[in-house]
């Protein structure tokens, strides 16, 4: 029984956005401030042949104009395990994101005609768009000393040749998925200021403060004690905010005129830059006995990661480890290429590689059924993975229950079996379909990861406590979750714990928010935090009342023993502070891996999962193409739910972002330069594309989790586009394999054309 | 430089600047008021949306001359002292946000609307809204929000 934990309670910090008091990056001011720009390449690929700063310089209002040559440290950005991403260009320019020169003036206006005044000349250079081609032996690399294919990863267990011979019906496909855009609402930025004793500090919107701090101090040639991050309040990242934007070059110009510098992105500039969510082209091959039984899968994915490493190989790693899905596969060969080619850089985005995967698996899964002339729902079923189940990489699941709990709460919120109910053709130009999809999604950075948290937790002698966690929240919620497993452990209320955001200079590293992990590990380290403090509360409390130390709990701004309320934790703190007991603790938590894989096994194999299953009623205009969802029912694993307003908004968000991906949403590109770099061409759903979504949340604890709970962020997203399509499917008969589901690709379909020319 | 002359949130408030300059940018930059936020400068997203006469309207599509004589309030003016307005009520009551970005743009949108619409059905406010990004929530919790408010009083 728990009093604040899975209790509704309102986000922290929710007065101050509604209010409009809430201060994000750009709502910064400091006296003296400058405004900084950057200066991004005209033509990509090229090798830059001149670069002439003087005009800028000399012009009034500028401050400082920066190039390669005025980096003080490593002219790199250290996020990836290959440094190949330089923070200002000094020779090869490799996509139009890259950044030649960093200025600082009086205002925007300057700014920006200081970065019209520098002379850059560049030689265009031939580049490489396609991936499947920058694969071959003869094709041109992106870098002269490395190949195009960065890696090329296979997990295998059994034997797919024998399981493919035992199969009595085998599948085949090609699936492609799209390049998208993060269109968090608040572009980058950065202000950074040099505080009296020199240490920079850089109030940054990310998703990362203590990686960024590394970052900067690496580029400054600094340590990392004399850079301190901050977060103000963060408008949303999905992945897009992991890397450093542009917080390093606002530390440069700070570092280089000693004035507060502010540097924000304008959209274009955001869409131009960050890292994207991959387009993978997936082969998929799946036999399956007559009862539908998997036998051998052989997935064999290509993902196009543009020229810089980033966080591309990690993304089809999480790929490769979760391709098969939410079943039991006994044989299975999954292979994940990594290219590079002249593209927008892909990396971290809500998914990290699972919505694509999904997306083929799940419909592999339905065309199986189709064949086999199984419902689509108890193929999943027979399929699914159980407690104990080794997956193809090698781990061991602790908890399978939610797969089929999920399954069976989808079918009945969707009313799957009475869909006879409804008219397949409810006009002659349309028809409705059915889709399912289920997922499996993993929680947190894998093995052989540093994949840890610490927290730092105080209580006054009043009873009130102040949670100091360096976990970023971009809107997640994470905060106000953390708070709430502080107050249900320190049995005080949840309006008695204040949180103090990300600054490295007072909030210890709880690594980045990405990998649905954040709740997961800062919530365990919260735990044991409070736990020591609680520790001090029941000794004091035990002095006070006589009673033994383990009859006594915390509870809901009490101390109890045996069902009776005994005296307030506030009185209690006064005890604890007066005996001189202690009430501050630092809480740290590791990802656990008590069991040993086989040898074997995926490196960075996951051992926390969540699962979840969606259906979507759709109706297609076969004479328009256009296809709307009618209803999505969305059901998601949560191993226990810590703020249920905070769940459901994933849930839906997510969702709302998977209609995004299954329908509209598309980053175009032109020899590898961005084209609909607006919110006006790159089009998100709005109130008006949502279709009504049926929501559901199951819970069964997983074990080694806070309160039993998960990450469940990122997950919701992952089933939508294979449950649209698979709708789709259903409605038309014409097998869809290419996203998004735009009404172009339909009508190709429909009239037999080749539906995966975009 | 130009003096323009503004009510905003129900002060009268003389600004001398350039009139090239966006009343978005005035808000922010020259009166402090950063509740209203810039998300793309185009008029896509909604996020900058104020009250101008009566009207939500996009702030960085509004060149401050065109704002001359004008009553604006912004999210800093709904609220009564201490006393939220229903709307921010529910929506913080409600999680009709999650990062908060698209918040003040959606208040005042919604705002607006209630005062030409006091009792609007849901689906009333999702056309309402249309005008108005939010990439964190799939808009149901933001109208329900709103007719929440629309029911607990009849707006001004």
């Amino acid at each position: 029984m728990t009093s604040v934990v899975g209790k509704p309670a309102a986000r922290k910090g929710a007065t101050e956005i509604a209010t409009g008091k809430a201060q994000f990056t750009a709502d910064l001011d400091f006296p003296g401030m400058l405004t900084g720009a950057l200066l991004y390449a005209t033509e990509a690929p090229a090798r830059i042949l001149r670069i002439d700063t003087a005009p800028a310089r000399n012009l009034p209002g500028v401050f400082a104009v920066l190039t390669h040559d005025d980096i003080p440290g490593l002219n790199r950005y250290t996020y990836s395990h290959t440094e190949d991403q330089p923070l200002l260009v000094s020779e090869l320019v490799q996509y139009p994101g890259d950044a030649i020169a960093a200025v600082a003036a009086v205002d925007e206006q300057t700014a920006q005609e200081a970065l019209g005044a520098i002379d850059v000349v560049l030689e265009p250079i031939k580049g490489i768009f396609d991936p499947l081609e920058a694969l071959r032996p003869e094709a041109r690399q992106v870098w002269p000393d490395r190949p195009n294919l960065h890696e090329h990863l296979v997990i295998e267990r059994g034997d797919i040749e024998a399981g493919f011979a035992a199969a009595t019906v085998v599948v085949e496909g090609e699936y492609t998925t799209q390049l998208i855009e993060q269109a968090f609402l608040e572009p980058e930025g950065a202000v950074a200021t040099i505080d009296v004793d020199g240490t920079i500090i850089v109030y940054a919107s990310c998703q990362a403060p203590h990686r960024d701090r590394g970052q900067i101090a690496r580029a400054l040639g600094v340590f990392e004690n004399q850079v301190r991050v901050i977060t103000p309040y963060i408008g949303g990242a999905f992945g897009g905010k992991d890397e450093a934007h542009v917080q390093i070059h606002a530390a440069l110009l700070a570092s280089a005129t000693g004035r507060p510098v502010k540097l924000i992105r304008s959209r274009e500039e955001s869409i131009r830059t960050h890292v994207k969510r991959h387009p993978i082209r997936i082969h998929y091959k799946t036999g399956a006995a007559e009862d539908g039984r998997l036998t051998a899968i052989h997935v064999a994915a290509i993902g196009d990661t543009g020229p810089y490493v980033n966080a591309g190989a990690e993304v089809m790693g999480v790929l490769a480890a979760s391709a098969f899905g939410p079943y039991d596969v006994p044989n299975a060969r999954i292979e994940a290429s990594t290219v590079h080619t002249h593209n927008p850089i892909c990396g971290a985005m809500r998914g990290f590689g699972i919505p694509q995967g999904t997306f083929a698996c799940e419909r592999q899964m339905d065309k199986l059924a189709r064949e086999l002339g199984i419902d689509p729902f108890e193929i999943r079923t027979r399929n699914g993975l159980e407690t104990g189940a080794t997956l193809p990489t090698g781990a061991v699941l602790r908890e399978g229950r939610p797969m089929r709990a999920c399954l069976e709460e989808a079918a009945t919120l969707s009313r799957w079996h009475q869909r006879a109910e409804f008219a397949r053709s409810p006009a002659p130009h349309l028809r409705r379909g059915w889709g399912v999809a289920a997922n499996i999604f993993t929680v947190g950075l894998g093995r052989n990861t540093q994949d840890s948290a610490a927290v730092s937790l105080e209580m006054s002698a009043d009873g009130t406590a102040i949670l100091r966690t360096g976990a970023a929240d971009m809107g997640q919620g994470a905060h106000t979750a953390l708070a709430q497993v502080a107050a249900e452990e320190l049995g005080i209320e949840l309006d008695a714990v204040r949180v103090v955001a990300p600054d490295t200079d007072l909030t210890p590293d709880a690594g980045p928010s990405c990998a649905s992990r954040a709740t997961f590990l800062s919530g365990n380290a919260t735990r044991r935090a409070a736990a020591a403090i609680g520790d001090s509360l029941v000794r004091a409390a035990s002095r006070a009342s006589g009673r033994p130390q383990d009859e006594l709990t915390l509870r809901a701004g009490y101390v109890h023993a045996a069902g009776e309320q005994l005296v307030s934790v506030a009185e209690v703190a006064a005890v604890a502070k007066e005996a001189n007991l202690p009430l501050h603790s630092d809480g740290f938590y590791a990802m656990e891996y008590p069991e040993t894989l086989p040898d074997d096994a995926y490196q960075y194999a996951h051992q926390v999962f969540t699962f979840g299953t969606q259906v979507a009623q759709v109706l297609v205009d076969i004479q328009t193409g256009e296809v709307t969802v009618e209803e999505l029912t969305v059901v998601q694993d949560a191993g226990r739910v810590i703020n249920p307003g905070a769940a459901f908004g994933q849930l839906e968000g997510g969702a709302a972002m998977g209609i995004g991906y299954s329908l509209m949403e598309q980053l175009h590109t032109d020899a590898g330069r961005t084209i609909n770099n607006t919110l006006e061409s790159y089009l998100i759903p709005t109130s008006r594309d949502v279709p009504p979504m049926n929501v559901g949340l199951v819970e069964i604890p997983e074990p080694f989790a806070p309160f039993g709970a998960k990450g469940i962020g990122e997950a919701t997203l992952t089933p939508t586009a294979p449950a649209v399509a698979n709708a789709v499917a259903d409605a038309v008969g014409i097998s869809l394999d290419h996203l998004p589901l735009n009404p172009e690709r339909v009508l190709a379909a429909l009239a037999g054309g080749d539906p995966d020319r975009p | 430089m130009v003096d323009y002359e503004l009510t905003i949130n129900g002060a009268s408030r003389t600004v001398a600047t350039d009139p090239r300059r966006t009343l978005l940018a005035v808000l922010r930059d020259d009166l402090g008021l950063t509740g209203t936020k810039e998300g793309c400068g185009k008029g896509d997203c909604g996020s900058c949306v104020v009250v101008m006469d009566g009207l939500a309207v996009n702030s960085c599509l509004v060149y401050v001359g065109q704002a001359d004589g004008a009553a604006i309030t912004t999210v800093e003016g709904l609220a009564s002292g201490d006393e939220l307005h229903p709307l921010q009520r529910q929506f913080v009551d409600r999680w009709a946000f999650q990062c908060g970005f698209c918040t003040p743009g959606m208040l005042m949108t919604t705002y607006a609307f209630l005062g030409e619409n006091a009792q609007p059905t849901p689906e009333e406010v999702r056309q309402a809204i249309a005008g108005n990004l939010c990439r964190c929530t799939n808009y149901r919790s933001i109208i329900e929000a709103v007719v929440a408010a629309a029911g607990e009083r009849s707006p001004q």
